[in-house]
């Protein structure tokens, strides 16, 4: 279906289309020169609206050759700006206007969409990309909304290096610590770090989010090499109450290849006093859990208390350092554009299931009415079945929403209240991410609350690049090349944005009479913690179960399957 | 796009269908424009993968709708990969830290409730009023939801260790 020229490389994150000979030809010859000399033409209806190109604000193009002002593309020559028509398969005035030029034909080769602000190869007969274009279009189109580039911190990478212990390491390993018994009864083939979790009483809500947390890989990293040690923390701080302390104990535990259920009582103890609201002998819920579990060791394990951090960069904790991400909110004015933009560091994300699209809808039709932005690449087969995914959750996350009349925001260049168009967009993602489904439902009606028990299709593989800011600002302005790209702190490789799961909780059962169990893809095989009870499943079961929370790391971080878990 | 029959209509609905066309055209070549430049500045999204885990997931629900009776649901009952069995209330005793006594694993979060001091019958407020308040009045910023329209109630109790059969399931729901 598609031809594999190469229409465009990526060098760094920036984008550079590649031009057809004629476009490169112009740039040749006459360099970027002409698009900047555009820029008094371009005429952008707010709010960020589309750019067009119009001499005059009130002028109508008319076609040189026909007079025709009603064809859906009209073009204006770049260098002589006469203006044609085209419309294949029946004529195209700007062809034969190309053509025709005489003996500086080749400069009349190039021409722009004057509605759409888009180059053309009359020769080609094709839409032709320009970084250097674009940018003088971006210019115009964000010079009302005061968009600049964002200055975050350069957070510097380093590459990974494999380490080995040189001897003297090795020896300080060899005396001071114990190797694990590989001589249990129990498969020595079995990964490391998979145990039962004694249900305490109504705690599989516990049980589940810890089983995730134990096979994070940062985190099982971080307190596996020792970088909380509870016996130092006690020692320094005295017995104290340390949820990270806590933490570090259930890891030893779990990974000791002692596969006997574990009872997590000690933590249970430790949470029930850090979270008081909390502590009680009833059914709760996993999520609430998670976030109260994670501000637990912030607490206690804030290493500056004298200046506070910011936990969108998660210096503070491992806790934020694995699941803190930044969220930007962008409200735009609706009447001028302007836009004011915020921050806000997150730990998770919680996203609405979509409404009920209707069960049986046949693949033929589509509901445009949930398209209400127009993009007409959303219209995937998914809306088609009427499946919810959570690739369709983060889109409806990310989607402008026309804040209604009763939510009117100052605007600050109109000076008066106005209506806008809120959008989310992730700046930073996370090591970890943590997608939490909503699936209470309040009816405030009927005075009562119900689980949403609807199927969501949640992905293995999963990328965020279309969520990011980056991507969602440039959709915003006619996925335009931005000329800042590059320059953005975070700019990474297509490979950051990537994620791979690894922990899936779920929920069975209704509201108040329900349980929670935790599936851990190991080595890509997929093991079912039900509390005490460790099983083997089919990835097939995983697809089909009732997702309530997902968490996927980074693609870099995650361990591609090995032969053999344990290090001799 | 092939015209209405001008001679079926008035002039003036003849102008409208005219705009009309005009308009749709002008539509279809902004979409076409729009998918062009995202097709080949390489934003597309891949679709392929996309339908293909659509694909898996049906098949896989399919399967186990199928087999659904294979006893995945009760897993309770079985044997573990590493060839244990576990009653339904876990057994492991150990003691207190709060009181020292010798507690049942599987009865230990009734015990510490009380041991503890917490629990329905020592706090006045509801749990639901509590965890509200507790959330604007802590103020850590990770349990803020800056971009949550919604209410911060949002969550399914549970921790039940079976859906029947369970002694100390009862007594233990919170009204809502």
């Amino acid at each position: 279906m598609t031809s594999k020229i190469n229409h465009h490389q990526k060098i760094n994150g920036q984008i550079f289309p590649q031009p057809c000979p004629h476009l490169a030809d112009f740039r040749a010859r006459s360099g970027s020169k002409p698009f900047w000399a555009l820029q008094d033409c371009l005429r952008v209806k707010p709010p960020g609206g589309r750019a067009a190109i119009r001499r005059d604000p009130s002028e109508v193009p008319r076609c040189s050759t026909c007079g025709d002002a009603s064809h859906p593309r009209i073009y204006a020559c770049m260098a002589c700006a006469a203006v044609s028509c085209h419309a294949p398969p029946q004529s195209s005035h700007a062809a034969t206007h190309a053509a025709s030029s005489g003996c500086s034909r080749r400069d009349h080769e190039i021409a722009v969409d004057v509605d759409r602000a888009e180059l053309f190869c009359c020769v080609c007969r094709d839409q032709v990309y320009d970084r250097d274009f674009d940018a003088a279009v971006v210019l115009a189109q964000t010079s009302g909304s005061l968009l600049k580039p964002e200055n975050l911190r350069k957070r510097r990478r380093i590459d990974y290096r494999p380490w080995t212990p040189d001897l003297r390491e090795r020896t300080v390993m060899v005396n001071n610590a114990s190797p694990i018994d590989g001589t249990s009864t129990s498969s020595d083939d079995l990964p490391l770090g998979l145990r039962g979790l004694n249900n305490l009483g109504n705690t599989c809500f516990m049980n589940s989010v810890l089983q995730a947390l134990f096979h994070t890989p940062p985190l099982r990293n971080y307190f596996l090499s020792d970088r909380h040690n509870r016996y130092q923390c006690q020692s320094k701080n005295g017995v104290r109450l340390c949820l990270a302390c806590d933490m570090d104990a259930m890891f030893s535990a779990v990974f000791s290849g002692d596969r006997t259920p574990y009872s997590p009582a000690k933590f249970l103890y430790s949470w029930w006093q850090h979270a008081a609201n909390l502590a009680s002998y009833e059914q709760q819920d996993a999520h609430e859990f998670f976030i109260s579990m994670l501000d637990g060791i912030h607490e206690k394990v804030e290493k500056d208390h004298r200046k506070p951090h910011n936990q969108g960069s998660g210096d503070c904790c491992i806790a934020h350092r694995v699941f803190s991400g930044i969220l930007r909110s962008d409200v735009m004015c609706m009447a001028c554009g302007f836009t004011s933009t915020t921050y806000d560091p997150c730990v998770d994300f919680s996203l609405d299931l979509e409404p009920n699209q209707g069960s049986s809808m046949k693949t033929g039709s589509t509901k445009l009415s949930h398209s209400c932005n127009g993009e007409a690449n959303k219209m995937k087969s998914s809306q088609n079945c009427g499946i919810s995914t959570l690739m369709g959750c983060l889109d409806r996350f990310t989607r402008p929403e026309r804040l209604g009349s009763d939510q009117k925001f100052f605007c600050q260049q109109c000076q008066i209240m106005q209506e806008s168009l809120k959008q989310m967009s992730i700046r930073k993602l996370p090591l970890v991410s943590c997608f939490h489904i909503k699936r209470f439902e309040h009816s405030s009606a009927r005075k009562m609350s119900r689980k949403v028990d609807r199927y969501l299709h949640f992905p293995f593989s999963l990328d965020m690049a279309p969520y990011l800011s980056s991507s969602i600002l440039r959709s915003r302005f006619g996925n335009r090349i931005f000329p800042f790209d590059g320059d953005e702190p975070d700019t990474l490789d297509d490979l950051s944005s990537e994620f791979e799961l690894f922990a899936v909780v779920t929920h069975t059962g209704k509201l108040d009479a329900g349980h929670y169990v935790t599936y851990l893809r190991l080595s890509n095989l997929w093991y079912k913690c039900d509390d005490a009870w460790i099983t083997q499943v089919n990835e097939n079961v995983v697809r089909a179960a009732q997702g309530y929370m997902m968490f996927y790391v980074q693609k870099m971080l995650y361990y591609k399957a090995s032969e053999n878990q344990v290090a001799s | 796009m092939s015209l209405p029959n001008d001679d079926n209509m008035s002039p003036h609905a003849q102008l409208s269908s005219h705009f009309f066309a005009d308009l749709l055209d002008s539509v279809i070549a902004d979409v076409a424009s729009e998918c062009h430049r995202i097709g080949r500045l390489g934003l597309d999204r891949n679709l392929d993968e996309e339908e293909e885990e659509l694909r898996l997931s049906a098949q896989a629900r399919a399967r186990v709708a199928d087999s659904s009776n294979s006893g995945e649901t009760n897993s309770k009952y079985v044997v573990d990969i590493f060839g244990q069995t576990h009653p339904a209330v876990a057994s492991e005793i150990f003691d207190c830290m709060n009181c020292g006594r010798s507690i049942m694993a599987g009865r230990f979060a009734p015990h510490l409730e009380k041991c503890m001091g917490k629990g329905r019958k020592a706090r006045k407020v509801t749990r639901s009023s509590t965890a509200a308040q507790n959330r604007h009045s802590r103020g850590s910023p990770s349990s803020t939801y800056s971009y949550s329209n919604s209410t911060s109630m949002n969550r399914l109790p549970n921790g039940a260790p079976g859906v029947t059969g369970e002694e100390y399931s009862n007594g233990s729901f919170e009204d809502l």
